[in-house]
This record gives structure tokens, C-alpha cells and sequence, in this order.
């Protein structure tokens, strides 16, 4: 099963535009199209070119749960930057819904690494935060944010700041932030990557629950091998710099995908050795 | 906080009780006992005197340091948000940041005469440099995916400055204004004394060189409770606006 699945993606890459639309019998709703990106590095007055992305071309269907995976600093994050449209692209362009994005746009929300919540706004003012720049009034805005603190699970926690949650609460309130504008596209760059083990665990099988009720399409970044298997579709895995799709793996694991079950699966766990040893010898042939 | 309330009491108390026996002591002019101080600066307030000087000077601080830290703050904003602003001024700000600011005095006095506008120069001369390069630190110093997040999720360039650079950077400002007022204590003086001797600055030079020195030292307490006070004041509305980093610090 699982080779079949492998054989299928690596056939993936070497298809053109109709073809992939054509197997993956639902149109895409986010194209990445020949997308490359570089950096201008300058130290001590010598400016150096670091190339972060070659010709990245992906296509995500409309509810699809897509993980990119790959070493540090193989550009995965610059890419979901570019698709939310925060950074252009050199060349090669992004497709959305058929139109190419341009900048950020209600479609999209970010779950970021960091969190990145305003630590002199509660819980329930930065889940608003986001609601403030769309212009909605503001008992709107209080009812819309409570809701989306009650599926999150922070219901109590309103007018907590920050800093007096634990890190996964925290997380748990920059999800609710993303999901409270309601977008189509959820982009999440390693949002687990800064909690403990045993809440991480929590927190994905916590996403899956939300993804299964709100049906999102969802780009997620991470490196841990395991986290991609579990949560997603299908993994990406990319190369180091400048960063490459290597391949793309279908995870034929049925949902809803029970945490326990599934991490003793066989297909898991082949799969799992596979990204790794695949990733491995993408590192290898880098050096 | 209590406990430390408590060890300032004790401290004054101690100070005040070996200051008096010591200059009951020594029985100098020198070195006047406390309480005749405190005789000499109830003689000043019920004259009028004190406050009459007092009102004049505190006038002189409020204008001039409402003008530091509105310039201060616009300037030390626009440095940190732009860097060619920042590239254009920041050679003069380290500069008058760190000279003596009461070089400058002559100059002022030719531009400004030796009225009031010269000592609310003076005041507005020695804070507001902290305040711009406290505000510009602040603003540069805000974490970047805090700025990015806004953009993420659709902020414009005004957004982005009013909902996140500005309350990011508060505490740093603060931190300027409370720089800036014991700067503004010390250029309201040397205003007085340096200048066309007016204010609690006058009462110091009349009763230095007349030798009355409980009523010196009457003014000179009263001078370090303005600065106590109006840092109180400074610290106060620090709470207020970004107690929320107080909170951070403590844990």
C-alpha cells in the first residue's frame, strides 16, 4: 500500500498542470506554481545570495490537510510566508482559487511558531485582534471570539493574559485567532514545535477534531516525521537549501484517525521510516 | 510592598533623628538641626514666599517637560519606524544626549532672552533626549512577528503602528519619561540659579550666600521632595498604562 502510494507521487512531479488536476479529480485550491525565492545576505559589506526555494511546484486541494516537511532551513516557512502572500516570489507564482495572490487576504489565516500573541491584550482582546482589522462591530466581535475560545477549549481563560497560560493554551488561543476570521486556508508554521511532547500530542489530535467539524484546507509545517503521518493527506518532504519538493506521499491512514490506533499502525510506522530514511538521503546528497 | 514602605519610614526616621542630634551636637550654623529646618520651612510656607517661588518653578517644569516628551516621543517614533530619519538625526540626539546640557545655557539666553522662555528651554533641553532615544529604542525593539502576524491578518501601515508598535514600545517610553523628569527636576534648577535667579533656584542662591542655611536646606528638601514626587507620579501612570509588564517581570 504503501509503495503504491509512493510510486504515484513520484510519477506526481513529472505531470503537467491538467494532468494533475485530472488525478486528483477535485480542482486545486491553492497552485504553487515553479515558485523560487532568494535572500540577500550582507555581512561585513560582502553580499552574498542565499537561494531558499528552486521551482517549488504543489498543488492542495480544497479541504486537504498537507504537510510539508524537510530540514531546517530548507525554506518551508519562507514558503508558507509566500503563500499567505507576507513575501513575493522571485519568480514562478502562487494560484489560489485561480487568482494570484498578491498579498494577505481574508482567505488565509496564520497558527504561528511563536504564537505571536500581543502579551499586553488578554486571551479574549488577541483573539479579537484579528476580527478588529475586518471591520466587524463589536459585540460581533466578543461573540464571534467566545465561540471560537469555547471550541478551542479556553473558554475559561478569557481574560487571561498571555504570559499566565502555558504554551499550548497560548497556542490553543493563536488557533482560535486564526480560525475566529473563518478562512478557507489555514496555514500553520511548526505551531507545535515550541510545547511539550505529551501536549503536543494533545494539541494535534485536538486539530484533527476541529479540521474533521470545520473542513479547512490546512497547510502545516513541522519537522517531526510522525506529526506530518498523523495529522495529513498527504506529506511533502523537501529538500535542504535551496529547498525542492523531493516527494510527495499520499497517507492512505483512514479518519478519523485515533492518536493510539494509529501510531501502532504498520502503514504508519513504514511510513513514518520512509520520510525518515527519505529525508536522510536528501541530506546526504546535499553534502 | 509594605515591608519596604515600612524600611523607608525607618530609614528617614534614622536619618532624620542623627541629623538632628548631630547638628545639635556640632551647635554650627553648618549643620542646623532638623528641627530648625523644619521651623525655618513652616516660616517660608506661611509667608507665601515658598509657594509663591514653588508655583514659578513648577510651572516652568510642566511646560517644558510637556513639550520634551511630546517632541521627544514624535521624534524618538518616527527614528525608530524609519531608518533614514534615524540615520539623518541620530549623530546631534547622541551628541546633546550625552553633552553637558548646561553649556548650552549662554546660547539659550542670546536666542531666548532671560525670561520664562529661556528657563522652559533649559527644562525641555536636559529631558528630551532620553525620551527620544528611549522611544527609539522601544519601537525598534519590537518583536518582528508581532509585526508580522498584524500584516498576516490584513493590518495596514496604520494599524500595524497603532495597535502594535506603539503599546510594544510603551515600556520603553515610560522608562524615557521616568529618565526625563529627574532630568527636568535638575534643568529647572540650573535654569533658576544660571539664569535670571527666579523660582526655588533664586531662594537657593539668596539663602547660600546669606548664610541661612536652615532655610537653605528647607528649600534644598523641598527640591528632592518635587523630584520624589513627580517620579512617583511618572512611575504611577507606568503602572497604569503597562502593567502588564510588570506582571512579566515579576514572574
Amino acid at each position: 500500500m504503501v509503495g503504491a502510494a509512493l510510486e504515484s507521487s513520484q510519477v506526481w512531479n513529472d505531470l503537467n498542470e491538467s494532468d494533475r488536476q485530472k488525478r486528483l479529480g477535485r480542482p486545486s485550491m491553492v497552485e504553487i506554481r515553479g515558485v523560487s525565492k532568494s535572500f540577500h545576505k550582507t555581512v561585513k559589506d560582502r553580499t552574498t545570495e542565499i537561494k531558499a526555494l528552486a521551482d517549488v511546484s504543489l498543488a492542495i486541494r480544497e479541504n486537504e490537510f498537507v504537510s510539508i516537511i524537510g530540514p531546517s532551513g530548507c525554506g518551508k516557512t519562507t514558503l508558507l510566508k509566500m503563500i499567505d502572500g507576507l513575501i513575493p516570489c522571485d519568480s514562478g507564482k502562487i494560484v489560489i482559487d485561480g487568482k494570484q495572490i498578491t498579498g494577505p487576504g481574508p482567505d488565509r489565516a496564520v497558527v504561528f511558531q511563536s504564537f505571536a500573541l500581543l502579551p499586553w491584550r488578554t486571551v479574549l482582546a488577541n483573539v479579537q485582534f484579528s476580527l478588529e482589522l475586518r471591520q466587524t462591530s463589536k459585540e460581533e466581535r466578543t461573540k464571534t471570539a467566545r465561540d471560537y475560545l469555547k471550541r478551542v477549549g479556553l473558554a475559561d481563560f478569557e481574560n487571561h493574559y498571555p504570559h499566565e497560560l502555558s504554551g499550548g493554551m497560548q497556542q490553543r488561543a493563536g488557533l482560535a485567532r486564526a480560525l475566529a476570521v473563518n478562512p478557507s486556508i489555514l496555514l500553520m508554521d511548526e505551531p507545535f514545535g515550541a510545547v511539550d511532547a505529551q501536549t503536543r500530542q494533545l494539541l494535534q489530535e485536538e486539530l484533527l477534531e476541529l479540521w474533521q467539524r470545520e473542513r479547512k484546507t490546512v497547510i502545516f509545517i513541522t519537522h517531526s516525521m510522525d506529526e506530518a503521518v498523523y495529522l495529513s493527506d498527504r506529506v511533502v518532504v523537501m529538500t535542504p537549501r535551496p529547498g525542492r519538493v523531493a516527494e510527495i506521499l499520499d497517507v492512505p491512514l483512514a479518519r478519523p484517525r485515533l492518536s493510539e490506533e494509529v501510531r501502532r499502525d504498520a502503514t504508519f510506522v513504514d511510513l513514518t521510516n520512509y520520510i525518515w530514511r527519505s529525508l536522510k538521503q536528501a541530506m546526504e546528497n546535499h553534502h | 510592598m509594605n515591608s519596604r514602605i515600612g524600611t523607608h519610614i525607618l530609614s528617614l526616621l534614622s536619618l532624620a533623628a542623627l541629623w538632628e542630634i548631630a547638628g545639635r551636637a556640632m551647635n554650627s550654623t553648618l549643620i542646623p538641626p532638623l528641627s530648625q529646618i523644619g521651623a525655618a520651612w513652616w516660616k517660608l510656607w506661611m509667608s507665601g514666599k515658598l509657594l509663591a517661588n514653588l508655583s514659578m518653578s513648577l510651572t516652568t517644569l510642566a511646560i517644558g517637560f510637556s513639550l520634551a516628551v511630546l517632541f521627544g516621543i514624535v521624534v524618538g517614533l518616527l527614528m525608530g519606524r524609519f531608518r533614514a530619519v534615524e540615520h539623518f538625526l541620530d549623530l546631534y540626539v547622541n551628541a546633546l544626549m550625552s553633552a553637558p546640557t548646561t553649556a548650552f545655557v549662554p546660547v539659550l539666553i542670546l536666542w531666548f532672552g532671560l525670561g520664562v522662555e529661556s528657563r522652559i528651554a533649559v527644562v525641555f533641553l536636559f529631558a528630551v533626549f532620553v525620551i527620544i532615544i528611549n522611544t527609539m529604542t522601544g519601537v525598534k525593539q519590537v518583536d518582528t512577528v508581532l509585526i508580522e502576524m498584524a500584516r498576516s491578518f490584513g493590518a495596514r501601515e496604520r494599524e500595524v503602528f497603532f495597535k502594535i508598535i506603539l503599546p510594544a514600545a510603551l515600556p520603553a517610553i515610560m522608562a524615557g519619561l521616568r529618565l526625563g523628569i529627574g532630568r527636568a527636576v535638575k534643568g529647572m534648577v540650573t535654569a533658576e540659579m544660571l539664569l535670571t535667579l527666579t523660582g526655588i533656584g533664586a531662594m537657593i542662591m539668596q539663602y547660600g550666600s546669606s548664610f541661612a542655611t536652615d532655610s537653605l536646606f528647607a528649600v534644598i528638601l523641598t527640591i528632592l521632595l518635587i523630584a520624589l514626587l513627580t517620579m512617583r507620579a511618572v512611575q504611577w501612570l507606568d503602572r497604569r498604562l503597562t502593567g502588564w509588564k510588570a506582571e512579566i517581570a515579576i514572574e
